[in-house]
């Protein structure tokens, strides 16, 4: 069973959403900085190869960029990302450290090296002959890339964790149904963030004319090129997602559906703009619109990596940890014991709790939905249940899994449950109601009879054995 | 905990505590650099001296600019090593210890953003044409940033020891439960990151000083002479091995008010069996540096043999004090649970992957470095 961890209150906001805005910048960034290696490899051999004399300028300007956005925001932001995903769901990231913490080393040998062969290159730069100037740039671009190789696998992981469910071999985990697809999709991603910031630095070099800066923008719209793949890898990641997750993407969950539609849209207008603009009719392109289809592209990887993280929903890791951070094998026993029984710490998100009962569904409120709920906030449950007359509340969240598939089972007592009840309805009143209602006899066992009839397992699984399931999620590699 | 640190333990504990302790320490040299060199920055932008060329102009301030951007990133990488084994000894502790400092815990991301930044501005030769009190506020600024962060680490450390306040901690939002442990021990570790970073600045100083042409023609724009030259090596040499001294010694006094502090029991782990060897260790490490750092304080270029005596004491002393400090928190913790942990995570494979890749990366740094070297 996994440790009860503090929850902290971040007011009309979810810490899922903390998360979120993190992870996406991050992802932009970091998805820059790999993108970014790439191209200064390609344009250092135009300049040493004469392909292009005015390269090197953009070579030199561009690394000083890199360097300012990328190894600090970046590697900020990295870091950032840990501490953030452990206010949000410490269980989670703490499965993903203790199963590929070898996997996350190794990663880190890949992040040195690109510190390090990329300061050689900024700091001397100007003394070094080309060909070492191109086995620099080739050694930072060559370990970036291998650090979203090995990041991928893990994060991959969490959505299609495949035949590892069963075997739970690092290989299977690791090289699961979701990592090829993601790998070169999010590969030709770093690849056109870095030629559209590429596009944005060549117009502010001030030293080139017109027809230099169109060379030279047409010549990083190259790297766009591989867009035209998108729709087949997209395709491929969709069919390597499980079942549920993938009718979430399309359409089972409004929010979700939309979420993609804007990243499929933006990547579409980037991707027919580089494609017939930049590509076939070698257009010019000036600050202002590099600027904005960078936005459109930061639109687009902020739509994909929502679609990511809540395509997931039930769980955080795919049946191995549930979006509140309580483990599928753990409900049964919270069922029985209670899920705050263990958890020492006292409400602080309410000043003035009228009683006992109010004060346990606030902690049971806090365990269970405070993740991805407020109780008046965004997305929050006096809302969402507003509708709701008191019994319907106690069955709809008894059968959670049923009512909504996304949602994880209830893990906890028909106590708890009732509690919790009695919390959401004080908080409707405006927290006016200051009775303490009795919990008879009668209302426990109905909702016990709901909560048996659910069972402990979720929508998904629902009468599937684990290696089954396994064996099914396997089989779509 | 019957036997020196960590033999006592079974083969997986021990490994991971080993990995964990060295891979601090190297992500410490790099902070100590930082830190240390911050401070120096605001001590010579404070008092700039009555010399014609102000301490900020010196050649280790001009050093410490000029790397300190480097050597943030550097400790930063660095640093992600420890914070993934830390993870994988004390999960509960260390994650149970950020929910509880929460935003405070998170503004350390921000914090160093801007003073990554900072340092940039501080490298920048645009600098030299601001007002001085100007560039004192961006020196103290930076060693304030620095100092915070050390501060919420530190904070961070001391929670993650004492489970039974978890829950006070939680309701009072107060995350300093002793004001008095928690400045002592920061004391300790910003006072021992000061020899450190004189010791990456003597190595420093000593390849400037070899690059002769190059500083001559730097200089003779601002019109040093060659004896002056000498004698300005040779003071910044002296300032360095006095501070290493100061360093050495104030940790020390701190780190002994600091065990005063400590619970009877972890008094008795450090002097005990499990400890006792590395408080040995230390001790003479320390009076190593010492000895060695007033012996030679008066050359104006040190010796090769120096510094390589003093960088095996410096990293020695670095060992002990570290593996003291996993002492004092093994002590503290549930070590049932930490020994089933590193037990688990003993049996995920990828150990033999990692190390491959730690060999090949180790390979391509060291060609980047030679790639360098042959310009």
């Amino acid at each position: 069973m996994n440790p009860v961890y503090p929850v902290n209150d971040y007011g009309p906001l979810m810490p899922g959403l903390v998360m979120a805005a993190v992870a996406i910048v991050h992802v932009f960034l970091a998805q820059f900085a790999v993108g970014g290696g790439i191209l200064l490899c390609y344009f250092q051999w135009l300049a040493m190869t004469g392909r292009n004399t005015t390269a090197r300028l953009f070579v030199n300007g561009y690394f000083k960029i890199l360097v300012l956005i990328s190894f600090v925001l970046g590697a900020m932001t990295g870091v950032g990302i840990w501490f953030t995903s452990i206010q949000v769901s410490a269980p989670t990231i703490g499965q993903m450290v203790f199963n590929f913490h070898w996997i996350w080393a190794t990663e880190w040998t890949f992040f040195s090296l690109e510190v390090v062969a990329g300061y050689c290159f900024y700091r001397y730069h100007n003394q070094l002959t080309d060909r070492t100037n191109l086995t620099l740039l080739g050694l930072y671009a060559f370990a970036a890339w291998m650090s979203l190789f090995w990041i991928n696998g893990i994060l991959s992981w969490q959505l299609t964790p495949g035949s590892w469910l069963e075997t739970h071999s690092l290989t299977d985990g690791f090289f699961n149904p979701g990592f090829w697809p993601s790998l070169f999709f999010r590969t030709i991603v770093c690849m056109t963030l870095a030629a559209l910031i590429g596009c944005i630095v060549v117009n502010v070099i001030p030293s080139l004319d017109r027809s230099e800066k169109q060379e030279l923008i047409n010549r990083a719209a190259h790297l766009m090129t591989p867009m035209l793949a998108m729709p087949l890898l997209g395709g491929w990641y969709l069919l390597s997602m499980p079942e549920d997750s993938r009718s979430w993407v399309l359409g089972g969950s409004p929010a979700m559906m939309l979420f993609f539609m804007i990243s499929v849209g933006a990547s579409l207008a980037i991707g027919s703009y580089a494609l017939i603009g930049l590509w076939f009719q070698k257009l010019y392109i000036n600050g202002a619109t590099a600027t904005l289809l960078l936005f459109m592209a930061f639109g687009a990887t902020a739509g994909g990596e929502f679609v990511r993280e809540g395509s997931r929903k039930p769980y955080t890791i795919r049946h191995v940890v549930y979006s509140n951070g309580i483990r599928p094998q753990d409900v049964a026993e919270l069922r029985r014991r209670g899920c705050v029984a263990d958890d020492p710490f006292p409400v602080t998100f309410e000043s003035k709790l009228p009683s006992a009962n109010i004060e346990l569904g606030a902690k049971v409120f806090r365990r269970q939905c405070a993740v991805c709920h407020t109780m008046e906030g965004a997305n929050a449950i006096v809302h969402l249940t507003g509708t709701w007359d008191t019994d319907q509340m106690r069955m709809n969240i008894a059968k959670l899994q049923q009512t909504k598939p996304f949602m994880p089972p209830f893990a906890g007592t028909a106590k708890e449950l009732e509690c919790l009840i009695q919390y959401i309805r004080w908080v409707k009143s405006k927290r006016q109601q200051n009775s303490d209602e009795d919990i008879s006899q009668e209302t426990l066992e109905r909702i016990t009879h709901w909560l048996d009839e659910a069972g402990t397992e979720p929508a998904d699984v629902h009468g599937v054995s684990t290696s089954a399931m396994a064996a099914r999620e396997g089989s779509s590699r | 905990m019957n036997t020196t640190f960590p033999f006592g333990f079974q083969l997986p504990l021990a490994f991971y505590l080993t990995i964990y302790v060295l891979t601090l320490v190297v992500h410490v040299v790099l902070m100590a650099y930082v830190l240390g060199g911050s401070l120096w920055l605001t001590w010579a932008s404070l008092f700039p001296g009555k010399e014609k060329t102000p301490r900020t102009m010196q050649p280790v301030a001009r050093l410490l600019r000029d790397w300190m951007p480097f050597a943030l990133s550097g400790a930063i990488t660095a640093g992600v090593a420890p914070l993934l084994f830390v993870q994988i000894l004390y999960q509960q502790q260390f994650y149970t210890a950020n929910l509880l400092l929460g935003w405070r815990w998170m503004v350390v991301i921000p914090v160093l953003i801007v003073v990554f930044y900072l340092l940039y501005v501080v490298k920048s030769r645009a600098i030299a044409s601001w007002a001085l009190p100007l560039r004192v506020l961006l020196a103290c600024g930076v060693a304030t940033c620095f100092l915070f962060v050390a501060f919420c680490w530190t904070a961070n450390h001391l929670l993650s020891l004492d489970q039974s306040q978890w829950p006070t901690v939680f309701q009072s939002g107060n995350a300093v439960t002793s004001a008095i442990t928690l400045a002592l021990r920061l004391a300790t570790w910003v006072c021992g990151t000061l020899p450190v970073m004189s010791l990456l600045g003597l190595w420093q100083l000593r390849g400037m000083r070899s690059r002769t042409a190059k500083w001559d023609a730097e200089e003779a724009l601002v019109g040093t002479s060659p004896t002056e030259w000498d004698y300005r090596f040779s003071q910044e040499n002296r300032r360095l091995m006095i501070l290493s001294v100061a360093g050495t010694l104030s940790a020390f006094i701190f780190a002994t008010l600091y065990y005063s502090q400590l619970d009877q029991k972890v008094r008795h782990s450090l002097t005990g069996s499990a400890g006792f060897v590395w408080l040995m260790v230390l001790v003479t490490s320390a009076v190593a540096v010492i000895l060695l750092s007033l012996s030679r304080r008066k050359k104006s270029v040190q010796e090769l043999s120096t510094l390589l005596g003093l960088t095996c004491a410096q990293l020695i002393q670095l060992v002990a004090a570290a593996s003291l400090r996993e002492v004092i928190r093994l002590t503290q913790a549930d070590l049932t649970a930490v020994t089933q942990n590193a037990a688990d995570a003993f049996q995920i494979g990828g150990f033999a992957v990692f190390l491959i890749f730690a060999v090949m990366n180790a390979g391509l740094i060291t060609w980047c470095i030679v790639l360098v070297k042959q310009k």
